[in-house]
């Protein structure tokens, strides 16, 4: 388990959490080679959280495109409504392991904080979740739902309240209640060993793409597409990929799209830093404070990415690109039209990207797209813009 | 102009505890700031941490947390720091506190350069880990800057030893599982429990005897400072306590008025608990 993607990554945190990250590479070593470890870990993926996803042909948004087919890793599907069940799930298995009595999490968009929830309540650790004040009001439908399963959300005040203070506010806790709780990290971010550890949990998507498509059309991919906000439906979409020849590409947040907008696009737009515990490309001023980030998504509203992912970036493994709040929510209707699917604003990114490059496509060609969630706790935002003719 | 980690040691091998104050850069006016130096140096106070801004300070406590978004709200530069600290150091032996990520923008090489041109001779980072202490080595040889570590009461034997003997001009010992300050004492995110800290001390002191150990966060009473120096701290350092009282805007005989009593805990002869 890697702690070092080429120069990014690493573990800069204050010393009073040194010994819970070993503690947590420790357990989390020794857990994924235990057989009793995984196959709890694959009968609740199954049972209770619905794996396999299916793999499904969007063919009448293929039609309208005109390019090259499309296919949805339907993530949206999962028990939760989205693919932050597979870590958040894993992670709880885990801090039940190291005989933890309390989850904490932060959430962007509220899916982290929704599945943390289930998992607490389903494994009996009481559980809270720090949320950005900004979040909690575009996200309403998702505070209703932790709060609902037992969760208690914690509203945070400062700077952007977005994702990031949401962060700051957990490892705060963290540092403060190291000895009884475990921090259920939501993305492939911070310190070692969250990025390589989430990574391993959501692999889970990239390993059944490669089963399903192989089952289907007998080769991987011609391409492949996940949006990436800290990046963690898109690292594990595209590791089981690496070493395949499928084309990969990550999509990030542009923003509102006006010129001297950063967005949320770290990877296209920042430059190499180090926060929350991580080197990796951010969205910075001159001297190194961190920007304030701008999206209609709040799951993508983030001025860092996961460590590996800047690393694919360098080597050129993985195409990063940014789509806007525009062309996302344009996506989210054609969906919508086609194929009778709300998609979360997050994967619409993704699916703004795809559309684009079916065209250049050859009929042929076949584009796995990470559908990462589900829609219904965007519509208050997509409803407060006017559709698209 | 002195070196901070040579009047701690200095301070140390005579027997006398030491006491450094830190406040944050920006959160008041430079000519204030300024006033409030001058009267902690009359005090008796042995050295300030001077706090540079960052966006997402982790390890800070509600207190420190608004100062430093006061300072960037205000346009809080590097280039203002370093006018700052020349006047400080001029007064008392200065450090500077910030988080990695302002240092690597600016350059590890140059910021110390800097610091030290500025007269600072320590720079404390909490996210910095030992582990990536090397280009600040460097740096030291050259400027004569120390890089501070910073040991917690969750720091293990093997892991303690190592910072103590990497640490340059004093080992900085957090007094708590928590954050600065002793915030407001009812969220999850402040309310911290105070280490046992004697074993640490000891033990650091028995690695290497002439490295000062300073303890921090949370520290605000007389109590506090007897307590730690019993313990066998060889000083304290005070940082919310005086910054919730700049940041207020109180008055400087106040903020004197407060670590007056701390400075005559130093002096305290030490009776048993």
């Amino acid at each position: 388990m890697p702690e070092w993607y080429g120069p990014y990554g690493g573990a800069y945190v204050p010393e009073t959490l040194v010994p819970a990250l070993r503690e947590l590479e420790v357990a989390w070593r020794s857990s994924r080679r235990d057989r009793a470890f995984r196959s709890e870990l694959e009968r609740l993926s199954h049972d209770w959280g619905g794996r396999p996803t299916p793999l499904y042909f969007a063919e009448n948004l293929t039609r309208e495109v005109g390019g090259a087919e499309i296919y949805l890793k339907r993530e949206d599907l999962l028990h939760g409504g989205a693919h932050k069940f597979n870590n958040a799930l894993g992670q709880g298995l885990l801090a039940k392991r190291l005989g933890k009595a309390r989850l904490i999490a932060e959430t962007g968009a509220g899916q982290h904080g929704v599945a943390t929830a289930m998992v607490g309540a389903k494994l009996a650790l009481p559980t809270e979740v720090y949320m950005g004040a900004v979040d909690m009001g575009r996200q309403r439908a998702n505070v209703q739902r932790m709060r609902l399963l037992g969760a208690q959300v914690r509203s945070v005040e400062h700077g952007a309240r977005t994702l990031k203070e949401a962060i700051n506010e957990a490892f705060r806790d963290w540092i403060t209640n190291v000895q009884t709780t475990y921090y259920l990290l939501g993305s492939a971010v911070g310190p070692h060993p969250f990025p390589s550890m989430v990574c391993d949990f959501q692999s889970v998507i990239g390993r059944e793409i490669l089963r399903q498509s192989r089952a289907r059309w007998g080769a991987p991919p011609d391409l492949a597409l996940a949006c990436v906000g800290g990046g963690s439906n898109a690292i594990g979409t595209f590791h089981p990929l690496l070493r395949t020849s499928t084309k990969l590409l990550g999509v990030e947040a542009g923003g509102s799209g006006g010129p001297t907008a950063v967005g949320s696009a770290s990877l296209t737009r920042g430059r190499p830093g180090v926060l929350q515990g991580m080197r990796t490309y951010l969205l910075q001023d001159a001297e190194g404070q961190v920007l304030e980030t701008d999206s209609i998504s709040a799951g993508l509203d983030y001025a860092g990415v996961g460590p590996e992912h800047a690393f694919l970036k360098d080597s050129g493994r993985v195409e990063y690109t940014a789509a806007t709040d525009t062309e996302a929510l344009s996506a989210f209707h054609a969906l919508a039209r086609t194929e009778g699917i709300l998609p979360a604003l997050e994967p619409c990114h993704a699916i703004a990207e795809a559309i684009r490059r079916a065209r250049e496509m050859p009929k042929d060609a076949r584009i796995v797209v990470t559908l990462s969630g589900r829609g219904d706790k965007d519509l208050e935002v997509v409803g407060a813009h006017a559709a698209p003719r | 102009m002195q070196h901070l980690g040579e009047v701690l040691a200095r301070r140390k091998a005579a027997g006398e505890a030491s006491l450094l104050v830190y406040a944050m850069a920006g959160s008041v006016p430079e000519e204030r700031f300024l006033s409030v130096v001058d009267a902690l140096s009359e005090a008796g106070v042995t050295g300030v941490e001077i706090g540079f801004p960052f966006s997402d300070p982790m390890a800070e406590g509600p207190v420190i947390q608004r100062a430093a978004s006061e300072a960037l709200r205000g346009g809080y530069h590097w280039a203002d720091l370093q006018r700052l600290l020349r006047a400080c150091a001029e007064r008392l032996p200065c450090a500077v506190m910030t988080y990695l990520n302002p240092i690597v923008q600016r350059g590890e090489a140059r910021a110390v350069e800097e610091i030290a041109a500025a007269g600072g001779s320590a720079l404390i980072l909490p996210d910095l880990p030992v582990e990536a202490l090397r280009p600040f080595r460097e740096a030291r040889r050259v400027h004569r800057v120390d890089t501070v570590l910073l040991a917690s009461p969750a720091t293990q034997e093997d892991r303690l030893a190592t910072l103590v003997r990497k640490s340059e001009g004093f080992l900085y010992l957090v007094s708590r599982f928590g954050t600065t300050g002793l915030g407001g004492g009812d969220t999850p995110s402040t309310r911290g429990r105070e280490g046992d800290l004697a074993p640490l001390l000891q033990r650091a002191h028995a690695i290497r005897p002439k490295l000062p150990v300073l303890v921090g966060f949370g520290v605000r009473t007389e109590d506090d400072v007897l307590r730690h120096r019993r313990a066998g701290a060889d000083g304290v350092i005070v940082g919310s306590a005086v910054q919730a009282l700049l940041s207020d805007g109180r008055p400087v005989a106040e903020v004197v008025e407060r670590v007056r009593p701390l400075v005559e805990a130093l002096h305290a002869p030490l009776l048993p608990a």
